[in-house]
């Protein structure tokens, strides 16, 4: 069945899920018509627009369906991790075992915009004290008090230190609450002083050898923990297979960032990309089944390249986009307003790159950790931001604030201040709330105006010859 | 043939109309905005074409900006009020290189490239203590005619600290003063500083000379020395400053 590439709305997908089906469309056991999840609370998906593609649906049923697999993982007797904050490393390391299953309690952040408001997550943790003061990743407190999204993990994990502070208040308060949190800690990482041992990070930037040091004691600790749950030992050799699986996830995506946010016209649009790219830190609770995932994405868009196809007009703008959004819809928005993902820092940059394997493998996942943008300065951000822009040719950055989230409130002006003297792109800051419909016009009025000023920066560009592209 | 622009902002609507032969802005005119915005908007650019003589069909295109643009179903195309803005200052005040727009609900600092392009904008549409929502409310509280707002802060030895950065709760301090027998020229003056010091800090470090001033608010006196207080530089208020967006549109409509 030949399809146009295109987005459609969750009424239209529906009819050509018949259609697919009636053609003899393979499935996977959790496949099955996007709009049954409506029924389940999953209010927003009737205002989403999607990709048409089989893989597109596969994606969406992949991430929809979670919480059935941790259900039935412990139904099958795994052990659940649920680890906090460290994006994309404790998750390697727990699917190193093949008696745990790893997943994000802080993915319940989606929940409030997926549900629109309908499970009364954040009025939970309002009673609580976390308020709206504290960044939306605070419906985790109601996720666990209903246990109504996930099942109560046999292990719970939380980076800090140097990570996001109200994300560290909102774990002590789940921690108070009675459950209980193995912590493990990342310093701040800085520069080497002179003459002082130091590594290179994945990502390239360097820290202290005394700072990966002590992040491998750290996780040394959570290898522990984890090695109890599973009645066994996790051995480098086990460790260093999981690294391998990861690398195959990373490298996979890596091929259809650059894939997608090369080609013109762009070959999969914004929703389908941010949802795909999540998968590098979480794999959506069965590593292999994504690894599946991916591989029929990439090859969807390998496809569309190839044949010269878009899902969206031609000629839209190349927006870098920072930090995801905590309302799916307005990466939609986006795209309405002209302008398509070319780029993006969803802050677990890191976990995009490969671990290294030619190292052990403790130091390797330390090094990972070490490299998290939130451990860092965000000036250390901003330089991968614009070495990736540079890569992808963007000509206009979104850093979308997500409200209440500590880091937001400082690395928006660095962000914007270093894009703008090193590469001269304009770049605009929106703030998304969980169910952003009230402020949809606002939000699109600064889009819009982004967009019109790249675009007169391109005509400009291009009346005087100049590459469009930006270079670093 | 004319260009018209038409800027559907919060609190009123702008109409310019632009003859490109002539390269001259030949009508504007105003209107407070209401519930019924399109038939408001239309209703005016009408008027404002047979009072000067010309009908629908003398206008090559018309162009639609601000927060209600999107509404007016009669416009040919739409644009920011970004753009709009850029382009009317570099009309009335060519070579300034940055724009500071201050309206009922929201402010904006626009940067301009040296051939008065956009090079990038800063928006302040969450909070109302950096727009004319703001001094709005005051009038109404000290029950003191907006235009008189500038000659009362005037009188001002010792502006008010205003410390809240929501306008409900700046309210509320205003009550405040006001019973503790703050001098209403002291409120006045500390809720312009207040106004300003919101804008000045959305330009960040830097900012390129000259400044030109627009939107409704830069209208009502004293505000513009108040931002050349806070940003410690001179500003100097756009001509017509609250139909900038308007005639920007318009030029925009005559491809100018």
């Amino acid at each position: 069945m030949n399809r146009t590439p295109e987005q459609i709305s969750l009424h239209e997908w529906d009819r050509l899920h018949d259609d697919l089906v009636a053609a003899g469309l393979p499935q996977p056991s959790y496949g099955g018509p996007l709009s049954r999840h409506v029924p389940d609370g999953d209010l927003r998906l009737p205002r989403l627009r999607y990709d048409n593609s089989p893989a597109a649906l596969r994606l969406w049923n992949f991430l929809l369906t979670e919480e059935d697999r941790l259900a039935a993982a412990r139904t099958e007797g795994k052990q659940l991790v649920g680890t906090m904050k460290d994006l994309g490393t404790v998750p390697v390391m727990a699917y190193s075992s093949p008696s745990l299953v790893a997943f994000y309690p802080d993915g319940a952040w989606w929940i409030p915009c997926v549900m629109e408001l309908s499970a009364g997550l954040l009025e939970v943790a309002d009673s609580l004290g976390i308020d709206e003061s504290f960044c939306p990743v605070r419906a985790m407190l109601g996720a666990f008090l209903t246990e109504a999204h996930f099942p109560i993990p046999d292990l719970l994990t939380c980076n800090v230190g140097a990570t996001c502070d109200d994300f560290s208040a909102i774990a002590q308060r789940l921690n108070g609450l009675g459950y209980p949190i193995l912590w493990w800690e990342s310093p701040h990482r800085r520069a080497p002083d002179p003459g002082e041992a130091s590594v290179e990070l994945p990502g390239g930037f360097v820290a202290p050898e005394a700072q990966v040091a002590f992040v491998h004691d750290e996780l040394e600790r959570v290898r522990r923990a984890l090695a109890h749950i599973a009645g066994r030992t996790i051995t480098d050799a086990m460790l260093a297979e999981g690294i391998t699986t990861a690398n195959k996830v990373r490298s996979t995506l890596d091929e259809l960032r650059r894939l997608a946010y090369a080609a013109e016209p762009c070959p999969m649009p914004a929703l389908e990309m941010l949802i795909a790219e999540m998968l590098a830190i979480h794999f959506c609770s069965d590593r292999d089944e994504c690894l599946a995932v991916l591989d029929e994405l990439l090859a969807e868009v390998r496809s569309r390249v190839d044949a010269g196809l878009g899902a969206l007009a031609g000629g839209a703008v190349r927006v870098f986009w920072v930090n995801p959004v905590a309302d799916l819809r307005v990466m939609n928005m986006l795209e309405q307003a002209g302008g398509r993902i070319c780029g993006t820092e969803y802050l677990f940059c890191h976990a995009l790159d490969p671990i290294p394997e030619d190292l052990p493998p403790m130091e390797a996942l330390a090094r990972m950790a070490l490299a998290d943008p939130m451990t860092g300065p965000t000036a250390d951000r901003a330089d991968r931001i614009c070495r990736d822009i540079g890569l992808f040719g963007s000509e206009a950055v979104v850093v979308s604030q997500i409200p209440g989230a500590s880091h937001c409130a400082t690395e928006g002006a660095v962000i914007r201040d270093t894009v703008g003297a090193r590469l001269g792109i304009p770049v605009t800051e929106i703030e998304v709330p969980p169910v952003a419909d009230a402020m949809a016009p606002t939000i699109r009025n600064r889009l819009d105006a982004l967009l019109e000023t790249a675009r007169a920066r391109r005509e400009t560009l291009s009346a005087t010859h100049e590459p469009v592209r930006t270079t670093t | 043939m004319i260009g018209a622009g038409i800027d559907a902002g919060s609190r009123a609507i702008k109409v310019a109309l632009y003859d490109d032969e002539r390269d001259t802005v030949v009508a504007t005119d105003v209107l407070d905005q209401g519930v019924e915005q399109v038939a408001l908007a239309k209703g005016l650019f009408e008027k404002l074409l047979e009072d000067n003589g010309l009908d629908r069909g003398n206008v090559s295109r018309v162009v639609g900006t601000g927060y209600g643009r999107s509404i007016l179903d009669f416009v040919d195309s739409t644009i920011t009020e970004i753009t709009c803005h850029a382009r009317g200052v570099r009309r009335v005040s060519p070579g300034a290189r940055t724009i500071i727009e201050i309206g009922g609900q929201d402010s904006k600092l626009i940067r301009l490239n040296p051939e008065g392009a956009v090079r990038d904008f800063a928006m302040n549409d969450r909070c109302a203590a950096g727009t004319g929502r703001f001094l709005e409310m005051v009038a109404a509280r000290l029950d003191v005619p907006l235009e008189k707002l500038g000659e009362l802060a005037r009188g001002s030895h010792s502006p008010a600290p205003i410390s809240s950065m929501c306008v409900v709760f700046a309210e509320t301090e205003i009550i405040g003063l006001l019973a503790s027998g703050s001098a209403p020229e002291d409120i006045v003056a500390g809720v312009q500083t207040a106004i300003v010091k919101r804008v000045a800090a959305m330009a960040g470090r830097t900012m390129d000379e000259p400044v030109s001033f627009t939107g409704g608010v830069a209208m009502v006196p004293g505000m513009v020395e108040a931002l050349q207080d806070a940003l410690g530089r001179p500003v100097s208020v756009a001509t017509d400053p609250q139909m900038t967006g308007a005639v920007g549109a318009s030029l925009l409509a005559a491809n100018r």
